[in-house]
């Protein structure tokens, strides 16, 4: 190791580590070390003139691995990788001592501080010793995608994949397109007709040359990895078919909870109480009646069925608030004399026209009663004497006062929540559900779209609720995300993963359980595993798993974590 | 307890001017804005929650609505376009409506074409009462105004005033009556000793006379003009009940009455104009809604003062055939504006406002705010 020379570089990030590291005298303990031939600190390491001043260390001083004491390396580890390879240098060459979040940070007492920041730059300079050059690889992408789902989310996306001249694979459980927008009359806020807006889209996707189209349908499974998937299908004939795609779109939707789960709104038990999606279809047939067959003169809309709730789904269900405005506007114009009196906990229509929606049910003179989320209404019979159906038991928040709202139907607002399928279909595609079991995506802010499964995408209500222009963008967005990478012509798999040593493993198969990627298989014949490259994370599990050591991580051999802790020692 | 909600209220409230209330959401601005809300009574907005819900009864038992005099703030600032300060001018209408028992008053706010009938009805029986009875019981000449063998007697005519004030003090005080049963013996009305009701009393006279809370609001000039109407109003009808000889006498003026009616006439006109001129050019939020009762209101109230001061003026002016006929003209007014007004329409708030004052005084006494 005699002729290696290693750089250190110590950030004073402004004033963010400076203020309590004393970033020269970490310089010059560095400068102490065997192997490290300068050691500075600099202002701004990230900053150009930083990152100059390391390229020209590298070239004049000849150095051959550099460490940065600075952030964390979420935040510039690229940009210092970048900065080594543009001089000449393995971009693998690099190791960053996390002196800010983990040090300057969290800590008040500068000498403990600037002890520790010293431990931690010793620990990176005996790892980047061990440090091996590595070279990415790439992998052929396969243009087609396999959409699951013909909802609005999944027909936008089938339809803009198809348009740009890619291959869609379109598969539908139900005998038709539309998914539970099929169900509705009339759309929130502007009130325009879902059929019609379906319409236009089905007939597309029906005659589009770009999308086969499997109804009745479902995934059985999915091999393979990004840009290589093989997913199997059942289809209505009763086929099993295996088809090849570069992605796969999960745009499954969601179900809408069962209100019969709410005991004392006794839907189910008292003949008048719908939910919302019944409301819709008498809406559909034109045929807005109780069960008796006459016109409802009071109209109760119940709000928050199942939704925002410590029993049932601590989430909002984002549309039923729009919705309900939008049926009171619906009965009001089918039964001008109707009364609507919507019960709410919290008027939640936020999306654009909603405001006005809202503004327009209130001229039209629907009252709006508040009811505490651990107050539910009741809902009774009505006595012969009543004039009304039911009677609806309120303990109205605003006024203070326990009301009797004489009702002749009572509309529950069901909230949505996650298929019962999903489950199953996180397992197929290798995607992960929150504690509701809506599936995650890769970020909730910056990646919406993707999953912590490269290849697959999530878009519409299975994520979480979502109305239709929603689902629609993200049905688009993920249709863009994959067309980026069919552009790309191939995949990039990245240096840094794990390798099993034929020789020592026995194919046990532990950490073809342990590891969360599936990037694992067994090989029978040979008894052995093997790691598929494009898959793995590099996370190091089925390493610390195996029995017989057989599995190396690289970029974080045993030799460097050694190294790294006699370091910080 | 709990309420029975009404949902057919808000629209029954619009009959009574009460319109906008339904666009109301409950932000609060009204009351934050208003001078004469407090903790004890939030108004207006929680009669407008009241009125969304359909809470009929609640609202019936309400002090609410007359404790506030309508300066037109919280109209200015809501931001619904909800009208609160209309809406609580339709709520005192349709609290008179509810105090009456006799259910005309209801007919009437309902539908102005029955007021606009029972006006002109009334105005002919009048006329034509007035009429014969000069002819027939009256001194038969149509050319002799006053002293002996005048057209209408004064001394016959005080009778008719003072018998018809009596029927109208009886059936307004029986509407008086039930607002107290409604307000201050509800479910929710604390009880109050008859020590409370003596102690309290001079409340009555204190806000019928000064108004004083209406000059609680930032804007002083509705307190002042309505104030000089109700003074000149109240001038005018001591007059007519006590003095109507010393009116009727002539034609030589009697400075030590007629001072008295002509300082009241001018109050009289002066605030009618002004509010009739308001109504029309609607500068102020208080006068951009008008029910038509208002226009009635107004109208007969111009009307009996300008044939008052006409018929005087023609008496003195030596036609007494002119001022006699001018005279049934103005009793033509007078009559139905009395018989409609005092103990079915606006003229009631005279009584119904200062009691409320009177009332929730006497609740928050008790412990309890309305």
């Amino acid at each position: 190791m005699a002729q290696e020379r290693i750089g250190v570089y110590v950030c004073c990030c402004g004033t963010n580590i400076s203020r309590v590291v004393d970033v020269d005298a970490v310089a010059a303990s560095a400068l102490a070390i065997p192997g490290v031939g300068i050691a500075r600190a600099y202002k701004y390491m990230c900053s150009n003139p930083g990152q100059k001043t390391i390229l020209d260390d590298v070239r004049k001083q000849e150095l051959t691995r550099v460490v940065v004491a600075s952030c964390s390396p979420h935040m510039h580890e690229i940009t210092f990788r970048a900065a080594i390879q543009r001089a000449g240098l393995n971009p693998y060459m690099l190791e960053m001592a996390n002196i800010r979040e983990q040090c300057s940070w969290i800590h008040d007492d500068a000498a403990a501080a600037t002890e520790k920041a010293i431990a931690l730059v010793h620990a990176a300079v005996e790892r980047v010793k061990f440090n091996e050059p590595l070279e990415s690889r790439t992998a052929k992408m396969c243009a087609s995608t396999l959409v699951l789902g013909g909802g609005v989310a999944g027909m936008a996306a089938a339809l803009e994949l198809a348009d740009a001249g890619q291959q869609v694979f379109l598969v539908e459980k139900e005998n038709c397109l539309g998914g539970n927008v099929r169900r509705l009359n009339l759309t929130a806020p502007y009130l325009d007709s879902a059929r019609d807006l379906l319409q236009s889209w089905t007939a597309r996707v029906e005659r589009h040359p770009g999308i086969r189209l499997f109804l009745n349908s479902e995934l059985t499974g999915l091999k393979g990895f990004n840009g290589n998937f093989t997913p199997s299908l059942r289809t209505g004939d009763g086929e099993t078919l295996e088809l090849e795609a570069g992605s796969v779109l999960v745009a499954t939707g969601y179900k809408e909870f069962d209100a019969a789960r709410i005991g004392q709104y006794g839907y189910g038990r008292l003949p008048n109480i719908i939910t919302s999606f019944e409301l819709e279809s008498m809406l559909r047939r034109g045929k807005l009646e109780t069960k008796s067959g006459r016109q409802p003169r009071n109209v109760t809309i119940i709000h928050c069925v199942g939704s925002r709730s410590q029993q049932f789904h601590s989430y909002c269900s984002r549309v039923c608030c729009a919705t309900a405005l939008k049926y009171a506007l619906e009965i009001k114009s089918a039964l001008p004399d109707a009364h609507i009196a919507n019960l709410y906990t919290d008027m939640e229509a936020f999306g654009k026209g909603c405001e006005e929606l809202y503004r327009k049910c209130s001229e039209a003179k629907t009252s709006f009663l508040m009811y505490a989320k651990d107050r539910l209404p009741v809902i009774c019979e009505a006595a012969r004497g009543d004039g009304s159906e039911m009677i609806v038991n309120v303990e109205e928040q605003l006024s203070g006062e326990a009301i009797e709202m004489p009702a002749d139907l009572v509309v529950l607002m069901v909230g949505m929540e996650p298929r019962e399928d999903s489950k199953q279909v996180a397992r197929l595609v290798n995607i992960s559900r929150d504690k509701a079991g809506w599936f995650i995506e890769s970020h909730p802010k910056l990646d919406p779209v993707a999953t912590t499964t490269d290849g697959v995408y999530i878009a519409g209500a299975c994520q979480f609720p979502k109305d239709i222009p929603e689902s629609v963008i993200q049905g688009r967005a993920a249709a863009a995300r994959i067309l980026a990478k069919v552009a790309q012509g191939e995949i990039n798999i990245d240096a840094v993963y794990s390798e099993v040593q034929e020789k020592l493993c026995a194919g046990c198969g532990t950490c073809f359980s342990l590891c969360p990627y599936g990037a694992i298989e067994i090989d029978e014949q040979k008894r052995v595993s093997r790691i598929i490259s494009a898959v793995c994370r590099a996370c190091g599990c089925c390493a610390a798993g195996c029995p017989a050591g057989a599995i190396k991580v690289r970029h974080s051999t045993d030799e460097q974590i050694f190294a790294q802790i006699e370091g910080v020692l | 307890m709990a309420v029975r909600a009404n949902p057919n209220l808000i629209d029954e409230l619009e009959h009574y001017g009460a319109r906008d209330a339904s666009k109301c959401y409950q932000c609060g601005d009204c009351s934050a804005t208003c001078r004469l809300s407090g903790d004890a009574s939030v108004f207006p907005r929680k009669a407008m929650h009241y009125l969304q819900l359909g809470l009929e009864k609640p609202l019936r038992s309400t002090l609410d609505p007359w404790l506030c005099y309508y300066c037109g703030d919280c109209s200015e600032r809501c931001p619904r376009g909800a009208e609160p300060g209309e809406t609580m001018m339709g709520l005192r209408r349709w609290l008179t409506a509810q105090y009456d028992f006799t259910g005309i008053s209801r007919f009437l706010y309902r539908s102005w074409a029955s007021e606009l009938a029972a006006i002109l009805m009334l105005a002919l029986v009048t006329g034509a009462g007035f009429l014969g009875f000069g002819y027939i019981l009256g001194g038969g000449n149509l050319s002799v105004y006053d002293g002996a063998g005048a057209f209408l007697p004064a001394h016959d005519v005080h009778i008719f005033d003072w018998t018809m004030g009596i029927t109208l003090a009886l059936i307004l005080s029986i509407n008086c009556l039930r607002m107290w049963r409604f307000t201050m013996r509800g479910e929710q009305a604390a009880p109050v000793s008859p020590s409370q009701y003596v102690r309290h009393l001079q409340l009555l006279p204190l806000h019928f006379f000064t108004q004083k809370r209406f000059r609680d609001c930032e804007n002083k000039r509705p307190w002042a003009t309505h104030l000089v109407l109700m003074l000149s109003y109240l001038t005018m009808l001591v007059l007519i009940m006590f003095f109507l000889k010393e009116m009727q006498s002539g034609p030589k003026v009697n400075w030590y009455v007629h001072s008295f009616g002509y300082l009241a006439s001018i109050g009289l006109v002066t605030v009618t104009i002004l509010d009739l001129r308001g109504r029309v050019k609607k500068d102020e939020a208080y006068h951009r809604h008008s029910h038509e009762s208002d226009w009635m209101f107004l109208i007969l109230l111009l009307y009996v003062a300008t044939t008052g001061i006409v018929q005087h003026v023609l008496h003195r002016a030596g036609l007494p055939m002119a001022a006699n006929i001018t005279y049934v003209a103005h009793l033509m007014g007078v009559v139905p504006m009395l018989l409609l007004e005092v103990p079915f329409s606006k003229w009631s708030h005279m009584a119904y406002r200062p009691l409320a004052m009177y009332f929730a005084a006497l609740q928050q006494a008790a412990g309890k705010g309305s």
